[in-house]
Parts: structure tokens; sequence; C-alpha cells
């Protein structure tokens, strides 16, 4: 039996553990976690480095660099708190995120790139609500599916309600900004925090069924808009429109390919600095690793993902609570969907959708929402590691 | 306490599902990066480096003094790019381009309406400065390339001779064409690579092999003279209501074409919408029925056999039969007296007959070998024919006749003042000669090679025939009108029946004057043929007033001043 100890105490734990050393405090992160998220988070400032690289005035590299660096201090800070605080800040987190889902919508709201999804704050400051609303889902969803009554083994149809419910919320506001991507991301994550709450089954078909349903009525009341679909046909065969809406996938095609299996070398990518890849510093910096590092490159960014997923998968299975399985599965839903969309578009088996990829793309609000949901793991790894200490 | 069984087993497919996705996109980049790689890497390669064509400037044809006949000048061509203009722009671009450009505006407007092109030429030829205006509009989709325009100084000067160059930058016909390999240099090569933008893409490899300019070829033609020759020829053609007419001036001494000039005659600025007919060189590619003018031949073979001088005399009626045929002389007379020389100086067809049966046909048929007939006259112009000249075995009984005053083979003009060049040079025949040399690569001028020197008949011949032409230029020959005050001038007219394909037969004349002086001691050779004239048709009506012309101003512009001696007098017929 461990004794109930008061929350403003649990707030000077890092302090106390400080004074105890750097020993433990250190000993308490999942170093693969962490070290993978870096690895992966300074190439994608080699590739953004590289995609802007012929012109000189752009500040994209440095900018992403004060963003890497703020998502690091973030994770830091993220990964010191205890669960249960931040839970305690989840309803107020959850607030501000509609907040700012509803002022993008406003005149506040800036499009950019056909998406209403930035907001701007002054000069060169702007942010994406969006990114940070995924944090707040995830510690959202865990809160309503985390937190098992007394004899409960898995949540019960009132809290998976709840948790559709909170979802549904943030999802409208974004389907309206309009951004399909991220709709999709907020989507996968509701499901797979359902599925790894350990919902019953007949509720994960019912899902799967009321999806299903949602989906048929899209299509059949032409809520689809034509770039989407014809976005799904491009897929099928890249070539019909090269100039039109193929040409994205084409080029990717070509620049990955043209790497071949070692790369043409950080820098030397003729099609990088040709520009050939639209948003290639963005949603498409896979072709830039694929150009320029080869399939060598490209392999290794996606084992690196890859040791993410597992290494976050890890921390669900070993999490103490439910919460931190539940919220870390969430993260991991979240990471997961985003690569797959991402570097599938890219490679060219997956329809286009503006996602960007973790960690590695371009993007302040994404690159800070991602380390600070890798801050959210470590925390959960925590609540595990500190077991055997206590 | 936890159970983790459900959501650890949910975990383990999670985990799978992603290992299966992720293994998925490997095996796509195997596909991509190994398997297909060399294929994207050529297609990104194509994509990306752009070869461009250096074109080289065309070396200048000029005429014997240097003057420019045919000059390239900088010019820019105006492309599309339909698929990089915006569809609200493409309106705008079409009025403006139509205004600039002087096209009409649908035709604009078409070319824009094909999206899925990269690369259509709006205009040719657009001087730069106006190009420089069209592209400080900065239309998206509108570009400029630095090429080159001809431009014929002259307009039609010379047009046929000097020919013109089509689309592609080589020459079609005349000069441009047969010296092409020499006025068209060596087009440079570039590959840049481009990106999506357009601009260059920065440390990327480029290759540069620069073009070779053109070297320049200087003809013998004399700007002046041409003009004056292609006046006078013009001028006499319109009169006369003639189909068409020829002018050659040649240096007796060179054999190098001091004038060649035909009318109608086709503007060289303007080629396109001249009849391809004019496009070409008439003066050697035109092929006629030569007339009495070849009575020279007949004479020279006569007289190089030794059975006839210029003093014998034959009786002369003003018909002949020859074979199955009768053959008489353009005027009715009664039989009369006639020096050899005289039947040149009146051109009695029946005295040349009564001539050249003192010599055998084969004899003959050599002379007019040796004269350059039936073979290209080695002027090396593009379109030239050799004529036709049946071997002496294949002669008709008539045609034996026949062809002794010029009816029954053809020539070109060029290949009858080749003739007359070689009598007025004392009986040595000097290849003639178009092209005075060319420019080597760094801009020193070459002389062509010396022409060939053929003695065809002996000086005695030559200056036998030389005094019995200039008889025929005198009051009572049939060339009176080519006289020029001061000057002691040699010729000989010609009115030949003319061969027309229309009608299937013969129609119309053939009127030709060809002569040279001083006759003792000639210096310039000129020969006018009317084809068809409507106006009279006697060779010394129609073309002996152009040859007068034209031989005045060349002498005049040669300076060649009269000799200063009279003709001998010559006995033309002879009493009882």
């Amino acid at each position: 039996m461990t004794t109930f100890r008061p929350t403003p105490l649990r707030l000077l734990r890092p302090r106390t553990q400080a004074r105890r050393g750097w020993v433990p405090l250190l000993a308490s992160l999942d170093w693969g976690l962490a070290a993978t998220s870096a690895a992966l988070s300074g190439i994608g400032l080699l590739l953004v480095w590289s995609a802007t690289r012929t012109d000189p005035s752009s500040t994209l590299l440095q900018r992403q660099a004060v963003s890497v660096g703020l998502g690091f201090v973030l994770m830091w800070l993220v990964s010191r708190c205890d669960l249960r605080i931040l839970r305690a800040y989840v309803p107020v987190l959850y607030l501000l995120a509609l907040a700012g889902l509803v002022a993008v919508l406003t005149p506040l709201g800036r499009t950019v790139n056909g998406s209403h999804a930035w907001i701007v704050l002054g000069s060169g400051l702007q942010f994406q609500p969006s990114e940070f609303a995924k944090v707040a889902l995830v510690l959202a969803l865990a809160m309503a599916l985390g937190e098992l009554r007394d004899g409960e083994r898995r949540p019960g149809p009132g809290a998976v309600f709840l948790a559709l419910g909170l979802a549904a919320l943030p999802m409208g506001l974004i389907m309206l900004q309009p951004d399909l991507g991220t709709t999709l991301v907020f989507a996968a994550v509701v499901a797979g925090m359902v599925v790894v709450s350990g919902a019953p089954k007949r509720w994960l078909a019912g899902l799967t069924a009321a999806a299903g349903l949602v989906l048929l009525v899209v299509w059949r009341l032409h809520l689809i808009r034509p770039y989407q679909l014809q976005r799904l046909m491009v897929l099928t065969d890249p070539d019909a429109d090269p100039l039109g809406v193929g040409y994205n996938a084409t080029q990717a095609r070509i620049a990955i390919g043209s790497g071949g299996m070692l790369g043409k070398g950080l820098f030397q990518g003729e099609q990088t600095a040709g520009h050939f890849v639209p948003e290639q510093h963005t949603d498409f910096i896979f072709t830039v690793a694929g150009e320029e590092l080869g399939f060598l490159g490209a392999a290794c960014v996606i084992l690196l993902m890859t040791v993410v997923l597992w290494r976050g998968l890890r921390i669900a299975a070993r999490s103490a609570s439910p919460y931190g399985t539940v919220l870390a599965g969430g993260v991991v839903c979240w990471l997961a969907f985003q690569t797959f969309v991402n570097v599938g578009m890219t490679v060219g088996i997956l329809p286009i959708t503006g996602l960007p990829l973790p960690f590695v793309s371009y993007g302040g609000s994404a690159t800070i929402s991602t380390l600070t949901a890798v801050g959210l793991l470590e925390a959960v790894h925590r609540t595990r590691s500190r077991t055997p200490l206590g | 306490m936890l159970r983790l069984g459900n959501p650890a087993r949910r975990l383990n497919a999670g985990l799978a599902v992603m290992a299966f996705v992720l293994s998925l996109f490997a095996g796509r980049l195997v596909q991509l990066q190994g398997l297909d790689s060399k294929v994207l890497q050529a297609k990104a390669a194509q994509q990306r480096v752009q070869p461009e064509t250096l074109p080289a400037r065309r070396g200048s044809i000029r005429d014997v003094a240097g003057h420019e006949l045919a000059v390239t000048a900088d010019a820019r061509e105006i492309y599309l790019d339909p698929a990089d203009v915006t569809p609200a722009q493409r309106d705008l671009i079409a009025t403006t381009l139509a205004v600039e450009l002087n096209r009409p505006k649908e035709e604009i407007a078409a070319k824009l309406a094909k999206t899925t092109q990269r690369y259509i030429v709006a205009a040719r030829d657009i001087e730069p400065l106006r190009a420089k205006k069209i592209m400080s509009f900065r239309f998206k989709g509108v570009g400029s390339r630095p090429t080159y325009r001809r431009e014929y100084p002259g307009d039609s000067l010379a047009g046929g001779l000097i020919g013109f160059v089509g689309f592609e930058g080589h020459g079609l016909t005349g000069i441009e064409r047969a010296y092409d390999k020499v006025l068209a240099g060596q087009d440079g090569k570039q590959s840049i690579e481009i990106g999506r933008d357009g601009q260059r893409i920065p440390m990327t490899s480029s290759s540069h092999r620069a073009p070779v300019p053109g070297r320049d070829v200087r003809l013998t033609i004399d700007r002046d003279i041409q003009w004056a020759a292609q006046q006078a020829i013009e001028r006499q053609v319109r009169a006369a209501s003639a189909r068409s007419g020829s002018v050659i001036v040649m240096d007796v001494r060179t054999g190098q074409i001091v004038a060649m000039a035909n009318s109608p005659e086709v503007d060289l600025n303007d080629w396109e919408t001249t009849p391809e007919e004019d496009w070409g060189n008439r003066a050697a590619s035109e092929v006629f029925e030569p007339g009495s003018t070849n009575k020279v031949i007949t004479a020279a073979a006569a007289i190089e056999s030794g059975a006839v001088t210029p003093d014998t005399v034959f009786r002369v009626p003003d018909h002949t039969q020859c074979a199955d045929r009768q053959l008489k002389d353009a005027h009715p007379h009664s039989p009369e007296n006639l020096t050899f020389t005289g039947v040149i100086a009146e051109s009695s067809n029946v005295g040349t007959i009564m001539a050249a049966e003192k010599v055998s046909s084969q004899r003959l048929y050599d002379m007019f070998r040796s004269f350059g007939f039936g073979v290209k006259s080695g002027a090396s112009l593009p379109g030239e024919e050799a004529g036709l000249l049946p071997r002496w075995e294949t002669w008709s009984g008539s045609q034996r006749c026949t062809i002794a005053y010029g009816q029954g083979i053809s020539v070109t003009a060029l290949q009858m003042a080749s003739v007359y060049q070689t009598i007025a040079n004392g009986g040595v025949r000097v290849t003639p000669s178009i092209v005075a040399g060319t420019t080597d690569e760094h801009g020193r001028f070459v002389p062509a090679p010396a022409p060939k020197q053929t003695r065809v008949i002996s000086q005695r011949t030559a200056q036998q025939i030389a005094g019995m032409l200039e008889a025929a230029v005198g009051h009572d020959g049939t060339g009176a009108a080519a006289a020029i005050p001061g000057y002691r001038v040699a010729g000989k007219t010609g009115t030949a029946m003319r061969y027309d394909e229309k009608c299937k037969g013969y129609c119309g004349y053939t009127a030709t004057f060809v002569g040279f002086t001083p006759a003792d001691a000639p210096r310039l050779m000129a020969l006018a043929v009317i084809q068809d004239p409507k106006n009279g048709h006697f060779g010394g009506m129609v073309s002996a007033p152009v040859f007068k012309d034209v031989m005045t101003f060349a002498l005049k512009s040669r300076k060649i001043p009269p000799t200063g001696t009279k003709a001998p007098d010559v006995v033309l017929r002879t009493g009882e």
C-alpha cells in the first residue's frame, strides 16, 4: 500500500530528485526514445537546410532550429511532470485548444496552402492551433478512457461516448478549416485509443460500422471535394496529369528514385536544388532524404521512426496505470498515422494529404507538439520506472 | 492491480501492423531506388537538363568590292509556354502580343490555348528592341530566345543567284544553298540544369561548346553592274510582254561573272510570297534552244577545219532542202553571193548550213562539246542545267542542219555566255566562276582557286570570228541595235523558235543577243536572253538594246576606255 501524497509535494519532486543527483534523474528517461527523437530532429534540420539551401535569404533553417530547441525544452519539462498533475490541467488545455481552433475561424486566422489553419501573432510569428490540439486531444481522451472505476477492467459505454464527444468537437472545427489530413489524424487517434483502452470488441465493431456509414454518406452526398477525389485517382496513375494533380506524386517518385541506393549526398541533390517537388521542406521532405541520402538514408529514417513507435508501444505496455497506457497508445497512434500517411504519399502508395513527417518536416507548431508528445511518453515511462525505486 | 492482458495483446497487434506497414514502405523504396532507379534518374535528368542549341552566326555574302548582299542580324524568337500561362492572363497576353508582333489576336490565342505544350513559337525574326519591350511586360509563359535573321539589303538584287535561307537556317536556293557549309558555320551546344522555376540550379554541371561562326563568301558580282543589268532586263521583259529574261555579264579574261540578273526576280526578304517557279536562277537553270547565236560554233568548226575562211563566198538561196525538211532563212530573198562573214552578219540559216556541210557531224559535235555544251559550266551554281546535246550518231538527217543554226539542241544562258567568252578570249575557255573567294576562320580573305583554262580554238580562228561578229553589229548586220558609240562591239543575234511544254511544240520565240567589247581587245562579254516576247521577237530588236544598256554601264563602271581603233572594212556580199 502506498500512502497518499498531496499534490504540491509531487510538483516539488523533480527538485528533490535533482538534489539527490543527476544519475537517477537521467536513469528515469527512456534513452532510446529520446536519442531517436533527437536523431530524427537532427536529420530533419539537415534536410530542411538542404531543401532551402538554394535560397540564401531563407530563414527556415534557423526557425526550425529554434522550434526543435523549444520542443526539446518542452519535452524535458513535460517528462518531469507527474501525470496526475498534468491530468489536473487537461480540462484547461482542452478548452484552450478549442479556443485556438475557434480563433482560427475568426479574422485572426490565416490561410496557407488552401488551409485556414494558422493564427498570426505578429511579425513572422504564427502557429497552428490544430497541432497543439493533438496534444490536448490525447490527454483528454486518456482522461476519458484511462480512468477506470474500481473493479472495471475496461472503459464503459459512458467513457467511450465521452471520448467520442471530446474528439468530435475539435474534429468538427478542423473540418471547417478545412484540413482533411489533421481530421484523419484525430480519427486515427480516437480509434487507436479506444482500442488500446481495452473497450469491448462489440464496441469496436460498432464504431467501425459507424465510421463506414459516415464514409458512405460523405461519398453519396458528394461532401468530398473534387480535388480530393482527383488525388485519389492520381494515385493509380500519376502520369495521367503530370502537370496538374499528378505533378507532386510524379516529382516525388522521380526525386526519390533518382537517389538510388546510396543517394547523391547531402546538399548534392539536383532535384531538390531545382525545387521540382513542391513543399519539399514540409510535407514532402522525405523526397529530400530519398534523393540525397538514397535508400540507405530513407530506410534509416523509416527505421528510426519504427524505433520511436516501438519505444512508445513498449512504454504503453509497461505503464503502471491504464491512463498511461492509453495516453502513450494515443501518442503512438498519432505519430504512426502521420508517418504512414506522409511516407505513404511520398513514395506514391497513398493519396496526397497534407501531413508533415513527425520530427523531420519543417513546421514550428508540428515540431513543438511532436516533441511535447514525446515528453508525454517519457512521463508515462517514468511512472513505470519509478516503481522499482519506490 | 492492473490487468494488462487485453490492452497488451492489442498493443502487440499494433506493433505487428506497424512493422507490416513500414516494411511495405521499405519494399516500395527498394522498388523506386533499386529497381526503377535508372529509369527515374533518366527522367530526372531529362526534365532538369536543358540542352540548348547556340546558333552560329551565318557568314555574309558580299560582292566583289565587299558590299553586303546578304547579312545576318541579331533577332529574337518569341515563344510561348502555354502551360505556364494562367487562364486569366491569356486574353491580355494575346491582345498585347497581337499588337507587338503584328499578328492576328486569334492566332496568338489559339496557340495559348494549347495548354499541354511547353514551347510554341509565336514569332520569329523579331527586332531585339521589340523583343525587349515584350519581355518588359513580364508575362509568365512568354519568352524570348536570341536567334539570327538573314537580311538582304538589295531585296531582289541578284535574288535568284544569291538565294535565300529557310526557317531552319539553311540555304534553300542559290549561293546560300551551294555554299551553305561555308556560310552556316557550326552551331554550338550548351546544356544547363534548370529548376522548376526556370532558374539555373546552382552548383550543377554544365557543358558548353561555343558556336563557330560561318565564313563570308565573296562573289565575283559587281553590285552596281548587277543592278544596271537587273533594271535593263526587267524593263525590257515588261516592254516586250515577255515571259522572262536573263542577263549575264562576264569578264572575258578571268571568266568571272560580273552580273547575273533575271526577270522576274525573287525578293529575298519576302521569298515566301514569290511564286516558286521564280525562286531559281534562270540564267543557269533555264534551258532553251539558242538559235543563231549558235552559228559561231559552226563557223569555228568550219574555219578550224580549214575548209572555209571569212571571205569564202557562198551562193545562198533563201531556202534549202535538208533530208526531209525544207529549211528557210528568216526573210525571203533571191539567191545572193554572201561571204562567210556576210552569212554570219546577216544570220543566214541556209548559208550556215552550207558551211556546216563542209565539216563532219562528229567534228561539229566535238566543237560543241569543247565549247561546253551538254555539261554544266563548272561555276558550281545550284540548279544549273547541262542542256541537251544529242550525240552526233543519233542526229536525224535534218537535225544535222538545224543544229548548225541552233535549233534541235538546248543550252543555258550561262553555257552560251561561256562560248562568247571563249571567242573573246582568243579561243581560250575559262571556266565561269561566281565566287571570288571566302574568308578563313580568322576573317582573312582566301581567293578561290584559279579557274581552269582550256584552248578550244586557235587564236587566229577566234580573231576571225570576232571580226565576223563585229560585222554583225555593223549597220548592215542584224545586231546594229547593240552598237555602242565610240566602242567596237562584236556580237550575234539569235531568234529561236521556242519549245513550250504547255503547247507541246514550238510556240513563241527566244530572243537573244550576245557579244563582247572592245571587239579588238575584248574585256567584257554580255548576254541578254528574253523568253517568249510578244512585242517583237527578233533578238536584234528585243535583246540587243538590253545588251547595249548593260554593256554601256559596265564599260563606264569598269572604266574601260575605247580602243580608239576603227573596225576594218569587211565585204558581206559580192556581185556576180
